[in-house]
């Protein structure tokens, strides 16, 4: 997109448009990175001309989780862990919906990790947005499967000992359609990075590094909010994202954008056109196998 | 024995429980299925792979339990009817998001083939142990529908009902019945069964009118909140969370008061549409034997048996488990010195039935080794409550158990 | 161009008859492979027999830094490096820098072979406001014909693009500069195969065939080629359409996290007494909307209105 033209949907997206008006403002607190990333899809919503009656957001439990209450679509804030199985039935059933899942680190990598690497295999046409804060922030701070090593939490006093989840490269070895990574200090490359998500026809997955100010980044001494934001472009974390199984997370420490994407059958697609088979032969017993008791 | 089985034979069919329970899905228009695989429900799964595409439904297997129901569940979301099938330890994973329907009044249809426990138990044995997990499985307070159908024939027509009260009332309908009669294959009669279901398919009271006064879990008249469809326009929130009548999270007092007392209630008014049961020969009774599914069965044939030797018994088979039809209890055992619970558990079905007859006395048989109760076990036992209690009112025995 | 019938590449590389070395400047921007063609040049003159001397500049700046290699061979090489007005062949992988270093072409038989890639450097977008003119080169290609003897703007990068590689771009220009030498093609294919990478060697030959025949095409002057010129986007300037910078501020929304206020580039935010923000210097303000993105609280709604717009808003409030 060139500056011109980025400057004319900056100047058109109003986020507003895309809010329920009457639960703002939002629960989230002071400096919290996760309504930096709500803004970056209702504007990748809004670019691409998703009709907001036709949008379906499932989230799970969870800071995350609650994003989907204030955005003014079809919105189902559901179990803890389970929004990719939940929205999994729903794109099934209802292929008609664009279907947006909205998780976290803990709702999709600890308590739903079985989820996730399932719907990578099965390559549905879903966008989960994973917002990676590295922490449970709504339990009160305690280690996530993400939280890099060293760090304090109310469950690691002494530093977290354990090795954390690289999300984007299990999501690519578990066979995602589409891998993205992004922070929130660049909004338009993360728009432009969940919209390509978006658009592509099979499971996306796209991870949204977040800043969760008021717990993790206090007990950690990462100053204020905007010295986290600015963080960001410094200190790219975690380090130890390098260490990891395939080559194209093993150039820098955090990579970001589009990191692996292949097309797939979509499994929608797939399995209505098995329907197909299976109908035909039904109608016609002769010629398939015996289908009908 | 076919007391329950009526009909004549017109066009007849030899089929099993569980592919019974699959047909009956497909006519009452259930056209979403996900499941993960456990004995001994699997075989309505892998009918319905099949079966579903026909109709230009979906059939999915899911990675495990919960992912199953959450699938279930997130179909129903999107306005098509829609089912799993379980055994007990699935049946425990699933509470939670049961707990959730429950709450958000989403309908779905969940089938509990019961099976031994606890834990992985018996996976090819009967059992009736879930009765009080279908009631009370899931944290917190909040009302559930449970049928318990005892044959073939009635595992097709309750499937029906289960999801017709399902649509009607939102809320979760739990199928249960035991590995006896899922995979035992009768002789059964569908025809008219499958065209009363059909014609008389439930469908949910949809929302209508403008957006601007619509109230997703406005308290109306029949306790009924109509629902919206994504794509409708109506563009609501649906949450787990204790929320007001706009769908919205809420910790008002006044609001979940409100809202959870409406819920809590709902079927209070619909007993007439939920409750259902059989009265086999309770009106002269001296004894009445309450069971469900293959217990009740062979206490068809103890009440038989009874008779012949000269003792009045009489036969109570709840067919909706829950809500507890406790009126037509009440009723039939009104005039009755005993009552005798036989089960497949340590004591389930006899707790509820002694909650509702208060001082009477309940005597139960317990069995939990993975058998199932003989008749003959059961008219002696009948037969032994009158001999012991004598001509004069019944003592109250309490609950004696079996083994 | 016009002088496309001159053999001005054979004269400017007659290496058996001029004693003074070739002097070839290849320049661009870190990471496009200017020290990647510059070796295959060297490689290839030294394996003519001829002196090279090769030096480069990189490094000064990261990936995308400006980067500049002087080659030169001939029968006897001293100095290191090209003095200005000394260059026979100046090769640009990027257009901004192509024009940067024309003085130091040859005034009268320089030849000029640039990618009309245009990679604009932070530098040159100091002005924030928007719409507000790239500190750019402006510069076309015919413009810059005029004044060069013989010039040619070619867009490798596009040609790359289309082989499935764009990093091939800097080989298409290579085939380019091919044409100004009487090497033989052979070795010329042989200095790239040692050079770019093992699993690329089948595209950049393409490349390599692609850039020289392009050269061919134009020195023929196919209207192909001509019209194959890229025309540069010059950016819709509201630079010149005054324009009013006004924030909506919600206040209830606002949460005083302050990111907003510390991340503004010119600084002219700040929190009120109640601790909300507010636009402190309305001047200074250039509508850059990073506040707007970065409020997680969507508290600000920045607003571009143009003097046309505060007329009628002002028009309709009257009214």
């Amino acid at each position: 997109m060139s500056a011109t033209t980025m400057l004319d949907s900056a100047a058109e997206f109003d986020v507003r448009d895309y809010l329920r008006a009457e639960m703002m403002p939002h629960f989230l607190c002071p400096g919290c990175g996760h309504g930096i990333a709500l803004r970056a899809l209702l504007w990748a919503v809004h670019e691409l001309a998703i009709d907001k009656d036709r949008l379906a957001v499932v989230s799970g439990i969870g800071c995350a989780g609650r994003l989907s209450a204030y955005i003014d679509a079809s919105t189902f804030h559901v179990t803890h862990g389970r929004p990719i199985a939940y929205a999994t039935g729903l794109a099934l059933a209802r292929p008609d919906l664009h279907v947006i899942v909205i998780t976290g680190d803990g709702d999709c990598l600890a308590i739903g990790g079985n989820h996730l690497i399932h719907a990578c295999r099965r390559n549905l046409k879903l966008t989960c947005l994973m917002l990676n804060n590295e922490v449970y922030g709504m339990t009160g701070g305690q280690v996530s499967p993400t939280t890099s090593e060293t760090r304090v939490t109310s469950t690691t006093p002494l530093g977290n000992s354990e090795p954390h989840f690289n999300a984007c490269a299990l999501a690519a070895a578990a066979g995602a359609g589409f891998v993205g990574r992004e922070v929130t200090h660049h909004v338009p490359k993360l728009k432009e990075l969940i919209k390509a998500g978006l658009a592509h026809p099979g499971f996306a997955f796209v991870e949204v590094m977040t800043d969760c100010t008021e717990i993790f980044g206090r007990k950690n001494e990462m100053g204020s909010s905007a010295e986290m934001v600015l963080r960001q472009k410094s200190e790219l974390r975690p380090s130890a994202y390098r260490d990891t199984v395939d080559m194209p997370f093993a150039a820098k420490d955090l990579p970001t954008g589009i990191l692996a994407r292949n097309d797939r059958p979509e499994y929608g697609e797939a399995y209505r056109r098995a329907a197909v088979a299976i109908k035909s032969a039904a109608d016609n017993p002769a010629a398939g196998r015996k289908s009908r008791q | 024995m076919n007391a329950i089985e009526t009909a004549p034979a017109a066009s007849m069919q030899l089929i099993s429980g569980n592919h019974a329970c699959a047909l009956g899905a497909i006519a009452a228009g259930c056209r979403f299925f996900a499941g993960y695989p456990i004995t001994p429900s699997s075989e309505i799964a892998e009918r319905l792979s099949r079966g579903l595409p026909e109709v230009d439904g979906v059939f999915v297997q899911m990675e495990d339990e919960i992912a199953s129901i959450a699938a279930v569940i997130g179909a129903s979301m999107g306005g098509v009817k829609a089912m799993t099938a379980t055994s007990g330890p699935g049946f425990s994973l699933k509470q939670e998001n049961l707990g959730y329907a429950a709450g958000a009044e989403i309908p779905c249809v969940i089938v509990n083939v019961m099976r031994g426990g606890p834990s992985t138990g018996m996976p090819t044995r009967p059992a009736q142990g879930d009765i009080m997990q279908a009631r009370w499985g899931s944290h917190g307070d909040y009302p559930i529908i449970a049928l318990a159908p005892a044959s073939v024939r009635e595992i097709y027509t309750e499937t029906i009902r289960a999801f017709d009260l399902s649509e009607t009332l939102r809320t979760p309908v739990v199928l249960l019945y035991d590995q006896v009669i899922a995979q035992l294959t009768e002789t059964v009669e569908l025809g008219d069964a499958g065209a009363r279901g059909r014609a008389a398919a439930a469908e949910r009271k949809w929302a209508s009118g403008p957006r601007e006064s619509y109230r997703p879990y406005a308290v109306d008249e029949d306790g009924i909140p109509a629902m919206s469809r994504p794509g409708a326009g109506y563009r609501v929130h649906t949450t787990g969370l204790n929320h007001a009548e706009d769908g919205f999270p809420t910790q008002n007092p006044e609001a979940v008061a409100r809202n959870l007392g409406r819920l809590l209630a709902k079927f209070e008014r619909h007993r007439d549409l939920i409750d259902s049961w059989q009265a086999l020969a309770c009106e002269d009774a001296e004894v009445v034997i309450v069971s469900i599914g293959i217990s009740a069965r062979a206490a068809i044939r103890a009440v038989a048996m009874c008779r012949a030797r000269g003792v009045r018994a009489g036969l109570f088979r709840p067919v909706t488990l829950w809500p507890f039809p406790q009126a037509a209890l009440r009723e039939a055992t009104a005039g009755a010195r005993a009552v005798l619970v036989p089960e497949l558990n340590a004591g389930q079905l006899s707790l509820e039935v002694q909650r509702i007859l208060g001082d009477r006395p309940v005597d139960a048989i317990h069995r939990y080794n993975g058998e199932p109760i003989t008749p003959a076990e059961i008219a002696e036992r009948a037969s032994s409550l009158i001999d012991t209690t004598g001509a004069g009112s019944a003592k109250a025995p309490g609950v004696r158990r079996a083994r | 161009m016009r002088d496309a019938t001159d053999d001005a590449a054979v004269r400017a590389v007659d290496s058996a008859t001029v004693r003074q070395p070739t002097n070839v400047l290849i320049v661009g921007v870190g990471g496009q492979g200017v020290i990647m063609i510059s070796k295959a040049l060297a490689w290839l003159a030294q394996s003519q027999g001829f002196e090279v001397k090769q030096s480069e500049v990189h490094g000064m700046a990261k990936r995308g830094g400006a980067v500049f290699s002087h080659v030169r061979f001939g029968p006897e090489v001293w100095s290191p490096t090209i003095p200005k007005g000394e260059v026979d062949i100046l090769v640009a992988l990027e257009w901004a820098e192509g024009l940067r270093w024309l003085p130091y072409l040859k005034p009268d038989t320089g030849i000029f072979i640039c990618d009309t890639k245009r990679i604009v450097p932070p530098f040159a977008c100091l002005n924030r406001h928007p719409g507000a003119p790239l500190r750019y080169s402006r510069e076309t290609p015919a413009e810059v014909r005029a004044h060069v003897l013989e010039a040619y703007a070619i867009d490798a990068t596009r040609m790359a693009e289309e082989l499935g590689n764009d990093r091939a771009a800097n080989v298409v220009l290579l085939g380019a500069v091919s044409t100004a030498m009487d090497f033989p093609v052979a070795d010329w294919e042989r200095a790239v195969t040692e050079f770019v990478p093992k699993k690329t060697i089948a595209v950049n030959l393409k490349a390599f065939g692609l850039g020289r025949g392009w050269i061919d095409d134009a020195r023929r002057g196919t209207p192909a080629a001509l019209e194959a010129e890229p025309v540069f986007a010059t950016p819709r300037a509201p630079a010149d359409t005054p324009y009013n910078v006004r924030l909506e501020i919600t206040p209830g929304w606002c949460k005083s996290c302050d990111i907003c206020v510390k991340l503004c580039p010119e600084r002219c935010l700040q929190l009120n007494s109640e601790r909300i923000v507010e636009l402190a210097i309305p001047e200074a303000c250039t509508g850059c909307r990073l506040c707007e993105w970065l409020c997680p609280d969507f508290a600000i709604r920045v607003h571009l209105d143009s003097v046309q717009d505060m007329v009628a808003a002002q028009a309709g409030a009257r009214q």
